[in-house]
């Protein structure tokens, strides 16, 4: 009988070991659009003297809706992007000097938006629970994080002609409560990041007509105009979130 | 020992330089941390039946878990984190006895003020001890307890913190045998947290 008991007991602890072991450091992340669902990546082909210069002319963030101060990481992190594309010849961050790049540029400007919900509410009453059970609902009790991201890229030619992208990705974590950790949410954060700003660098590829040298004569004066005024109120998600100062060549 | 342990610890964190220009710590989903709270049971007899002032030294080391980002957007900004910490209590009166259980907890911190974030929190679990059934209210020696309370962190680095803070805390078995009137008490506590 006591023998029975013992095996019973190891074959338990056993059972609970490796499913709390298991089960309490589950953790996955879902993104949409699902970077495997993507298409063949969109290619084009550029002289090498066709490509022009791109300058960074303005950047915001917003979270939730409320403005953020820009983030360098996200600013060289969009650099980046562009630059893989190998469309622009040189480019040139925020505040950068413009002095020698010759007539022929593209300015860029750039809103991100990003959409966090760590679904307070029910992580709390989960918690809660998880917690009354001594912990031992944790592995069967899962936990969310939600992440989106929109980037807006609003692109001006030379002559003053303007193309705007936009796209959106979004993704959620999944986790139980031993798997959280930090890099979690970094490993969301990066992997929509990711999946936004390639699906808004595909569109650009597809326009790289567009930005070719030869694509639009210089203006036949290079006095330009730009009209100056005061953002109004901060993006709505529907409306257009390009800051509204535009450049076009004097009459 | 224990309190050699957590004075140097206190010592150790107090010399540690702070500079005004020093960050706000960053606490976000996923952060761990660990700490040790040292305190003095103060016994509260609330009925006329209630005749034991228990009390004597508590320690509580603990682990956190924060599992929300700051949510709100005025004065009760904050962040829910979940638990467990394990009690030791050394019964100095009326006899030394001792009671140690483990507690799953819950915490709500306040995040507006910064580097001094106060807390709300709530803690119970199984409890056991050696004092039940050498006095009136007691009969068994295995019982709950249930704490509730409020304190403040004071980060002295991104991831070192001081806290004091206030507990009530309950010990009974639940009805499980009797006599069961439960035991009262308040404890006043210290302690730092480590956040990695």
């Amino acid at each position: 009988m006591t023998r029975h008991l013992f095996h019973w007991t190891i074959l338990g602890l056993v059972v609970l070991t490796t499913s709390t072991t298991a089960g309490c450091t589950t953790r996955w992340i879902d993104i949409n659009p699902s970077p495997t669902s993507r298409q063949e990546p969109v290619t084009q082909s550029i002289l090498n003297d066709e490509r022009v210069p791109f300058v960074m002319d303005g950047f915001r963030m917003t979270q939730n809706g409320a403005s953020q101060n820009p983030s360098t990481e996200v600013e060289h992190r969009i650099l980046n992007t562009v630059q893989e594309t190998r469309l622009f010849s040189t480019l040139i961050p925020l505040g950068g000097n413009v002095a020698s790049l010759g007539d022929k540029v593209v300015t860029a400007r750039i809103t991100f938006d990003e959409t966090i919900d760590s679904h307070a509410g029910e992580t709390a009453w989960k918690g809660f629970v998880i917690g009354a059970s001594m912990f031992l609902l944790s592995p069967v009790i899962d936990l969310d994080y939600d992440y989106a991201a929109e980037a807006s890229l609003e692109l001006g030619r030379w002559d003053g002609q303007l193309k705007r992208y936009k796209a959106r990705s979004a993704g959620t974590a999944h986790y139980t409560v031993f798997a959280a950790s930090p890099t979690m949410i970094d490993e969301l954060k990066g992997q929509v990041t990711e999946a936004c700003l390639t699906d808004l660098m595909d569109q650009l590829i597809r326009d790289t007509n567009f930005y070719m040298a030869n694509s639009a004569p210089l203006p036949d004066s290079p006095i330009v105009s730009v009209t100056v005024k005061a953002r109004k109120s901060l993006p709505s998600p529907t409306s257009p979130s390009a800051v509204p100062v535009s450049t076009a060549p004097a009459p | 020992m224990l309190v050699y342990i957590f004075l140097i610890t206190l010592m150790a964190a107090l010399a540690s330089p702070i500079y005004a220009a020093d960050p706000t710590p960053k606490i976000t989903v996923g952060t761990q941390e660990v700490g040790l709270s040292i305190g003095y049971l103060l016994p509260h007899r609330l009925t006329q039946d209630h005749t034991t002032k228990q009390q004597g030294p508590a320690f509580m080391p603990y682990w956190m878990m924060t599992l929300t980002d700051p949510i709100g957007g005025s004065w009760y900004r904050g962040q829910i984190s979940l638990g467990a910490e394990m009690v030791y209590i050394q019964f100095q009166e009326p006899i030394l006895t001792h009671g140690v259980g483990f507690a799953p907890k819950i915490k709500y911190t306040f995040v507006a003020l910064d580097r001094i974030r106060p807390y709300a929190e709530f803690a119970g679990g199984p409890f056991w001890t050696d004092l039940a059934g050498k006095i009136p209210e007691e009969s068994s020696q295995f019982n709950f307890v249930l704490m509730a309370g409020f304190g403040a962190s004071y980060f002295l680095t991104d991831q070192v913190a001081l806290n004091i803070g206030y507990r009530f805390q309950h010990i009974s078995n639940a009805g499980t045998q009797y006599p069961n009137i439960g035991l009262n008490a308040s404890l006043p506590y210290g302690g730092f947290s480590f956040y990695f």
